[in-house]
């Protein structure tokens, strides 16, 4: 633990980019300060991947589109059964990929 | 900007190739300038096709060895890569210059040779198109962002499985009158869906995408020559004009998009296109999509400006986008049937519709096809290139 | 049945009873019926017919399946392997597949191989659950054994059943770690991996009463072409 996902928030605007960019696409500044992305949203869509990449070997992973409190999307898998549109989640960070024998931690959803 | 004109196209049959990639570039290549039947005219530029080549097949600088394969050198040479929208791209550039003025005559191929890998590394190349940290690391594929995008607009616009189905039946009939086509396999709605056999046959791929809204995985080639009018003039017969050339960016994680259910980089893609051509979506004949899942024919079709946001589907079901419809929509077979060897779609497109506009698409040919249109469809949508090509007398 | 010598005798090994397998009948994606059938003696001579131009395909792993296949369908005709069985797929009577196994007892089977023939309709997989079944719920077994000799057969069965590890049991390819087939897996699978109606019709079973073999060109040609399940 102890691993966060970080977007970018413009030190001119406070838009917040995730994934993060050099320049800001509401103001074009190009300075910014991380900001922690994660907390409650609501499932936009989701879908069970069975035509996996390599690193995988569970029979299907199931993936979302989050969006969370305060307008902000993100990508990650959700966890737990019965997935529905519009479903309440929070955001964990827990291991979501193993790549070359290392661990990469990022976003997974919670039902709440 | 100087008019630009197709002088000739060619293809490999697309599907499991044993030839090398630089064997299946030659031949679409040659097919091409043998059609355009140039004669003593030279070739001023190459342009090649392609994303994989460096990863899969472990070869870099694709136009250097075009050039040398064709015996072309000391003509101009460089290799375009833009994901699933490579082919368009660098057909692009090569119309570029011609209109620029800057060569007279330009030959652009697409190829890829991706079987040479199996199932889970090819799907690991082409995923990584995606973003590395928002996107890549959650095992997001291209089928996965294809899926998620497939349950929001059956939601949102009542599309129904029964609706992706028929776009997969419709193109692999197509197919079976395409010799170049990958599949040459017709399926029914039996077969793949209402069958409680349907499960094996049809199994999940990216709920709810399954199994045949997914286009195969293939090798191949396809190939075009893009010409100046002076040349164009000179070498007579059929006229093809590259009537208008659009693109459009939009941001890179799919989840960024301002609507995910619009295909925006489509629909300003394709409104500058037809501006340049002076026409417009109802002067359409004949439509190439990209397929790669059958969602997107159908999101395609709509944000192209052919039907209504939404009724895109209602118009398949009404069998307008059959070969004998109003608007035919991938007579080649599409993606699905047709085949996807990732550099060479877009190409493949202009190979299509150049052999529709004159006449020699036996089998499936169009009647009095005069305007085309095609769409490449790069990254996830954040990508694309839509073209016009009209016959002149 | 020929008199069997004394000699001859003491060379074949005891045989268990073995249920026949009921014909059934799969719509496939083209809309075709394809009638899964048990395989009699007769029979494989035809089969190796179609195997032999295999042997020499090095792609996906098809000349290791085809000479192993060969050699064990040669065995179950001259009865030098213990309760073996096999299963063809035919379409329009001509052979899209096939597939074959052992019981090791009567609790445990040992599956062996599955050689697809026509390509793109997920014969492989509607044979490999065909087998399957045979194996659980006619034969009324316990437990199935397993391996994969390629990549996409390992995704295909490992991952997609889901099997078990069993890797202190070496499976008779090549001693091979096993994985298992559970019976209670293969129930839980079953509305996902196995389909087919029973009874077939007299007119399909007519049509597939033969074994009639696609020309050599198609077959090398349909296989080579494609990547696709040889166990």
């Amino acid at each position: 633990m102890g691993a966060k996902v970080l977007g970018a928030k413009c030190t001119s605007c406070g838009v917040v980019s995730y994934p993060v960019r050099s320049v800001c696409p509401n103001c074009r500044a190009e300075s910014f300060e991380d900001v922690e992305i994660g907390g409650k949203g609501k499932v936009l869509t989701y879908t069970d991947v069975y035509a996996l990449a390599i690193d995988y070997e569970t029979r299907y992973l199931r993936l979302a589109i989050v969006e969370l409190e305060g307008g902000q999307r993100v990508t990650g898998q959700l966890l737990g059964d019965d997935p529905k549109l519009g479903k309440a989640v929070e955001t964990t960070i827990g291991i979501v990929r193993v790549q070359g024998g290392k661990e990469i931690r990022g976003l997974q959803f919670l039902p709440v | 900007m100087n008019p630009v004109y197709i002088a000739g196209a060619g293809m490999t049959k697309f599907g499991r190739s044993e030839w090398s990639l630089m064997k299946l570039a030659s031949v679409a290549s040659l097919s091409a300038l043998h059609h355009a039947n140039l004669g003593e005219i030279p070739v001023d530029g190459i342009v090649v096709a392609n994303m994989g080549a460096a990863r899969v097949n472990r070869q870099t600088a694709l136009g250097s060895a075009l050039v040398d394969q064709l015996a072309l050198y000391p003509a101009t040479a460089e290799a375009v890569e833009n994901g699933p929208a490579s082919g368009a791209s660098a057909f692009k550039v090569g119309c570029q210059a011609i209109a620029s003025g800057m060569a007279d005559v330009v030959l652009v191929t697409g190829v890829e040779r991706m079987r040479v890998v199996n199932g889970l590394e090819g799907t690991d190349f082409v995923a990584s198109l995606a973003h590395p940290e928002a996107e890549y690391i959650y095992g997001v594929t291209l089928p996965s962002l294809a899926g998620m995008f497939a349950r929001l607009v059956m939601d949102r616009f009542g599309v129904e499985r029964k609706h992706l189905a028929m776009v997969a039946i419709k193109n692999h009939e197509n197919g079976t009158k395409n010799p170049y086509a990958h599949i040459q396999q017709t399926v029914t709605m039996e077969g793949i869906l209402t069958a409680p056999e349907a499960a094996v046959n049809n199994p999940p791929i990216a709920e709810p995408l399954h199994l045949f809204d997914c286009c195969p995985v293939s090798d191949g080639a396809a190939s075009v020559v893009v010409v100046s009018e002076s040349v164009a003039a000179k070498l007579g017969g059929p006229k093809v004009r590259v009537a208008g050339i659009g693109q459009a960016t939009d941001t890179h994680a799919v989840h960024d998009r301002e609507d995910p259910t619009d295909l925006k980089s489509v629909r300003l893609a394709s409104e500058k296109a037809f501006s340049m051509a002076g026409v417009g979506p109802s002067d359409v004949d004949v439509a190439e999509l990209h397929d790669a899942f059958t969602i997107l024919e159908i999101a395609e079709s709509e944000a192209a400006g052919f039907f209504p946001r939404g009724e895109g589907h209602l118009a398949l079901e009404r069998g307008e986008t059959r070969l004998d419809g109003k608007l035919p929509i991938n007579p080649s077979g599409g993606l699905k049937a047709k085949g996807h060897p990732v550099g060479a779609t877009g190409v493949a497109h202009f190979v299509e519709l150049t052999w529709q506009l004159r006449g020699e698409a036996e089998g499936r040919q169009i009647k009095d096809a005069a305007i085309g249109y095609a769409c490449n469809f790069g990254g996830f949508g954040n990508n694309v290139v839509a073209t016009v090509l009209r016959r002149e007398a | 049945m020929a008199h069997v010598s004394e000699l001859e005798a003491s060379l074949r090994p005891p045989a268990m009873e073995m249920p026949p397998y009921p014909p059934k009948v799969i719509t496939l994606a083209s809309g075709e019926e394809m009638v899964v059938r048990q395989v009699d003696r007769k029979e494989i001579p035809t089969l190796l017919e179609a195997i032999y131009p295999l042997l020499w395909v090095e792609r996906d792993f098809y000349d290791i399946v085809a000479a192993r296949l060969f050699g064990e369908l040669l065995a179950f005709k001259r009865y030098r392997v213990k309760d073996e069985y096999v299963l063809a797929g035919l379409i329009d009577g001509v052979l899209a597949g096939m597939v074959n196994g052992r019981l090791v007892d009567a609790k445990t089977g040992m599956s062996y191989h599955t050689l697809t023939i026509r390509r793109g309709l997920r014969v492989g997989s509607h044979l490999f659950a065909a087998k399957m079944e045979y194996h659980i719920e006619h034969c009324g077994q316990e437990e199935v054994l397993i391996v994969a000799e390629s990549p996409i057969g390992f995704r295909r069965w490992m991952i997609e059943y889901p099997l078990e590890k069993r890797f202190e049991v070496q499976h008779e390819l090549g001693g091979v770690p096993s994985w298992v087939l559970p019976s209670e897996t293969y129930y839980a699978a079953k509305p996902r991996l196995v389909s087919g109606r029973r009874p077939v019709s007299e007119e399909l079973m007519r049509g597939a009463a033969g074994i009639v073999l696609p020309a050599e060109e198609t077959v090398v040609r349909q296989v080579a072409g494609e990547k696709e399940e040889a166990e």
